[in-house]
């Protein structure tokens, strides 16, 4: 299951979800705002995403990691709009007969999300605001 | 005479994140003519924007809300987003 949403994320709630009676495990990735960047404050960020697009590419890759890892439940939600530090941005939840298969799978959505998903971050620090460097899509 | 294909026609293109911010719009229109590649309109956009030019390249043209080479063929009725680098998770 693949969610942008502007809502906060509630783990509790994936948690609960991604459990499967035939799963012996369950691994989760949550990215969290920083208070910092470099040697830069940061106070708040500003997540974009082109929403469709980044639907398409999520849903795409989960697809690969439930085919090559033989999940039993996969939810991946990421957060848009403006976070306040300490604020989660994106949750992967997956589960698996087995924990290595959690384990990898969990890095791979993670992994593809940062490397192929429209979507960006603005660091906040007062009065300055700057898009983060990215990683360019592969044409 | 001219076919429908040689006459102008809009082409809108959707801009994000830094892009958004250097031109200071959503999105761009330009008039090109109905036949012409996804390169051909990178080079366009550069033209009339040259403020893009500081992406250094570093940006990717989806069509459709698909990444796809450069010598596609587009029309007006295509959906296109200027994507630069990207940040997510």
């Amino acid at each position: 299951m693949i969610i942008i949403t502007e809502n906060p994320i509630d783990v509790d709630k994936i948690l609960e979800d991604v459990k499967d009676s035939a799963a012996g495990a369950i691994s989760i990735f949550i990215g969290t705002v920083r208070n910092h960047n470099s040697s830069r404050s940061v106070s708040e960020i500003l997540y974009e995403a082109y929403n469709k697009m980044a639907e398409d590419v999520m849903t795409k890759i989960e697809i690969e990691a439930l085919e090559k890892w033989n999940l039993r439940r996969s939810i991946t939600i990421h957060r848009i709009g403006k976070l306040k530090v300490g604020e989660t941005s994106v949750v992967v939840a997956v589960s698996s007969a087995h924990r290595k298969e959690a384990f990898d799978a969990c890095n791979y959505v993670i992994d593809n999300i940062k490397n192929r998903v429209p979507i960006w971050k603005k660091e906040i620090s007062g009065t300055e605001q700057k898009w983060v460097d990215g990683i360019s899509l592969v044409r | 005479m001219r076919s429908n294909d040689e006459y102008p026609r809009e082409i809108i293109v959707k801009l994000f994140a830094v892009s958004k911010d250097i031109v200071g719009k959503r999105e761009i229109t330009l008039m090109l003519p109905n036949e012409i590649t996804l390169g051909m309109l990178r080079s366009r956009i550069l033209e009339i924007y040259p403020s893009l030019v500081s992406l250094n390249n570093q940006f990717v043209l989806a069509v459709n809300h698909k990444t796809v080479t450069e010598d596609t063929m587009i029309n007006h009725s295509d959906e296109i987003a200027l994507l630069p680098p990207v940040s997510g998770g």
